[in-house]
């Protein structure tokens, strides 16, 4: 069964998400403090965290990065302020993904956690190449040579989807669709983060990347092979 | 001469500066001219008096030798006169050189002799007659200024003195001495040049010293004025420099105090709106965590509604809605403090605005059709590009569609899109209602209604336009209003293509002229 960690300071909250998860199928474990979050997380692994903004203790942008330093499970951050400052603070900090208070339907709620927790692209057997790396879909592996690169299941998902079709330029648009199942979305800016991540993490130079290539005023596709 | 005008307007210094010059310049001129005419005279008064010592010492050394020559032959006498006119002339050289003219008074009887001499390339006519009568009737030295053109010179001024002598054996003779005063004129024109030139240099130095002593005063004062356009500009940490105690350091002072004064009411403002932000913030942070709890329950039991009763029910719908309309209104409240606390910022992106409208007309469609209504779309072109913030440009379209399906009244709404290079502009109009041309100026005031009594078809918030009009201002675009009861209303927005650049034209009129 699915664990989803969720960490928020608001019991009333946090009781009505784990009714809605359970509702869904989906076990739950609930942190009220910050500081609480690394061990607990140490000890039983979730498969998700659900990570509100404001926490006492250590604030959850913060949180976000001790999780992400030893794990790459999926982030999803909950913000009440939709401002670009907090969202955009909380993707750098290595959140897949985030939704701002209150949400519309508790459906959309589970449809994201879904979203993240799915296995994409099962039916890709083999390698793909782009620019000098291999990935290998069914192991979520992606390797320089031998040497193997870790990323977050978010960042390999988007890896992937631009090295599928190499000719292809994708548009932000098509890309939050793609990646993070969003319909009719125009908030580019989970994409850019995103690509400035995946870049520091695969290209040589991520000022003048090669792999990830920016199409300006369309969007991004995948760079040219290098065969070594 | 525009530009002198300009500067005496404009620069104190100038001005001041200007205005001494002038005054010296009259002072020096009075001065100047006065020293000019008393030095000339006493120039001409030495001349004039060695000259008729010189006359007379000579005109009387030719009366003594022909007196005593009384008696003498022709001869000795004819002699005589040569040698006293030959010492008087060989005085001097070149122009200063002495002429003489020894005539005979008109008027005797003709004498066997005659002694008439004068020096080479004089005439007898250069002696103006009135000093002939002169000398004729006085017995002593009479003179007269004139002017004598020299061989190879021009016209050069002179004094011609004259006397009566008396000739043995040959009557009365008279004798005229013609003196240059070229060398007074050069005197004199020496004064005049050297007064012209220290009175030039007098007003230079007068100007440069005011120019100094402006200078002191002005500076503090160009100073004061920098800082305060640095004030304007909201630099408020500039101060004057004050190093002494006189009025200028009094006005420093003063500056410097009222800086003081206004950079704290300034501060304490900027405060004041930092609470009032931080306390909306918060506000809504605490408002939105129970309202979340608040729509997952109520979307449980709403979805659950089926197995309650149908009052029970029927409340879960209500819950639900009005969940949806306090939401609304929330996010409405915050977008409006935030235009409030101009803190409101801008995220351009590349985009098409057709397509946006497409998107927007098709999620509303459903809604028109409920309001027995449908939106049409017209274009100038497939696609349309520009650089904005999209959230806030689909703001304001969906705000103008679903005000004009609320007052559509079951007519067809017409939407607009054209274009040029620069601008981009999008109409919504409807045919129904309308509105009294005098109350559009406050179709864009919060939670304003045409009519009370009316209800709102869609449950809005009265917040929609206002804020549409703060998303357009926004992006330095223009929303505009028109409205004619019963014949509907048209609302414009035209915005820049480029975020930064300003409208250059409205591209859809906004009356309509049918």
């Amino acid at each position: 069964m699915t664990l989803v960690m969720v960490v928020d300071d608001d019991q009333d909250l946090a009781e009505m998400l784990s009714i809605v998860l359970n509702g869904a199928g989906i076990d739950v474990d609930l942190v009220g403090r910050g500081d609480e979050v690394l061990e607990l997380f140490r000890n039983n692994p979730p498969d998700l965290v659900l990570l509100d903004v404001m926490l006492p203790g250590i604030d959850g942008i913060e949180v976000c990065k001790l999780i992400r330093a030893e794990s790459m499970v999926p982030i999803i951050m909950l913000t009440a302020k939709g401002d670009t400052h907090d969202v955009v603070l909380g993707l750098e900090a290595g959140a897949d993904d985030y939704m701002v208070k209150p949400f519309r339907h508790p459906s959309e709620l589970i449809a994201r956690i879904r979203t993240r927790l799915r296995r994409t692209n099962s039916d890709i057997a083999g390698l793909l190449a782009i620019s000098d790396l291999s990935i290998d879909v069914q192991a979520h592996h992606v390797l320089r040579g031998n040497k193997v690169i870790s990323l977050t299941r978010l960042e390999f998902d988007l890896l992937v989807a631009l090295a599928k079709e190499p000719g292809r330029v994708f548009t932000r648009d098509a890309l939050l669709s793609e990646v993070w199942g969003y319909r009719h979305s125009t908030d580019t800016r989970l994409v850019n983060v995103h690509v400035q991540r995946l870049r520091s993490k695969i290209e040589h130079d991520p000022e003048n990347p090669e792999i990830v290539v920016t199409v300006r005023g369309v969007g991004y596709k995948a760079g040219a092979l290098v065969h070594s | 001469m525009q530009r002198v005008g300009f500067r005496l307007r404009s620069s104190l210094a100038f001005r001041v500066i200007l205005s001494t010059v002038l005054l010296s310049l009259s002072v020096v001129w009075l001065t100047g001219s006065a020293l000019n005419n008393q030095l000339s005279k006493g120039v001409k008064q030495v001349n004039l008096d060695s000259a008729i010592i010189e006359a007379r010492s000579t005109i009387f050394n030719a009366q003594y030798r022909l007196a005593l020559a009384q008696g003498e032959a022709e001869p000795i006498i004819r002699s005589v006169i040569s040698d006293v006119i030959t010492s008087a002339t060989s005085l001097g050289t070149a122009e200063n050189t002495r002429l003489i003219a020894f005539i005979k008074t008109p008027g005797q009887e003709v004498s066997k002799y005659d002694y008439e001499v004068k020096s080479e390339f004089l005439e007898v006519n250069s002696i103006p007659e009135n000093l002939k009568v002169q000398v004729r009737k006085s017995s002593e030295i009479k003179w007269t200024y004139s002017n004598f053109a020299y061989p190879g010179n021009s016209s050069t001024p002179i004094i011609i003195l004259g006397d009566k002598v008396k000739v043995p054996n040959a009557g009365q003779y008279e004798m005229y001495l013609f003196i240059s005063l070229a060398n007074q004129e050069a005197t004199l024109e020496l004064i005049r040049s050297s007064l012209l030139l220290t009175g030039f240099a007098l007003l230079l130095l007068i100007g440069l010293i005011t120019w100094l002593v402006v200078r002191q005063v002005v500076r503090p004062v160009r100073e004061a004025a920098r800082i305060a356009t640095e004030f304007t500009s909201g630099d408020f940490h500039q101060r004057m420099d004050v190093h002494s105690r006189d009025e200028i350091s009094t006005l420093g002072n003063a500056f410097n105090e009222m800086a003081e004064s206004l950079q704290k009411q300034i501060a304490r403002l900027e405060n004041l709106s930092r609470v009032q932000q931080r306390f909306v913030s918060d506000v809504s942070h605490e408002l939105r965590t129970p309202l979340t709890t608040l729509r997952m329950a109520s979307e449980i039991i709403h979805s659950a509604r089926e197995s309650f009763d149908p009052n029970v029910s029927r409340s879960a719908e209500l819950l639900v809605a009005q969940l949806d309309r306090f939401e609304r209104l929330l996010e409405d409240l915050l977008e409006v403090s935030r235009f409030d606390a101009e803190v409101a910022v801008l995220e351009g992106v590349d985009f098409d605005i057709v397509t946006l409208a497409k998107r927007c007309i098709e999620d509303l469609a459903l809604v028109a059709s409920e309001n027995s209504t449908s939106m049409v779309l017209s274009v100038s072109n497939e696609s349309i590009m520009l650089n904005a913030d999209i959230r806030r440009v689909e703001r304001i379209l969906r705000n103008l569609l679903t005000n004009a399906i609320d007052h559509a009244d079951g007519k067809p709404i017409e939407v607009t899109i054209a274009h040029t290079e620069h601008d981009v502009a999008v109409g919504v109009r409807d045919y129904g209602i309308g509105i009294e041309p005098h109350l559009l100026s406050r179709v864009f005031d919060r939670f304003w209604r045409a009519d009370p009594s009316r209800a709102r078809v869609r449950g809005g918030t009265g917040l929609g336009l206002s804020i549409a009009l703060e998303d357009a201002r926004l992006h330095n675009g223009e929303l505009e209003a028109w409205g004619r009861p019963r014949y509907g209303a048209h609302f414009v927005l035209t915005l820049p293509r480029r975020e930064g650049s300003s409208i250059e034209a409205r591209l859809i009129t906004l009356k309509p002229t049918t």
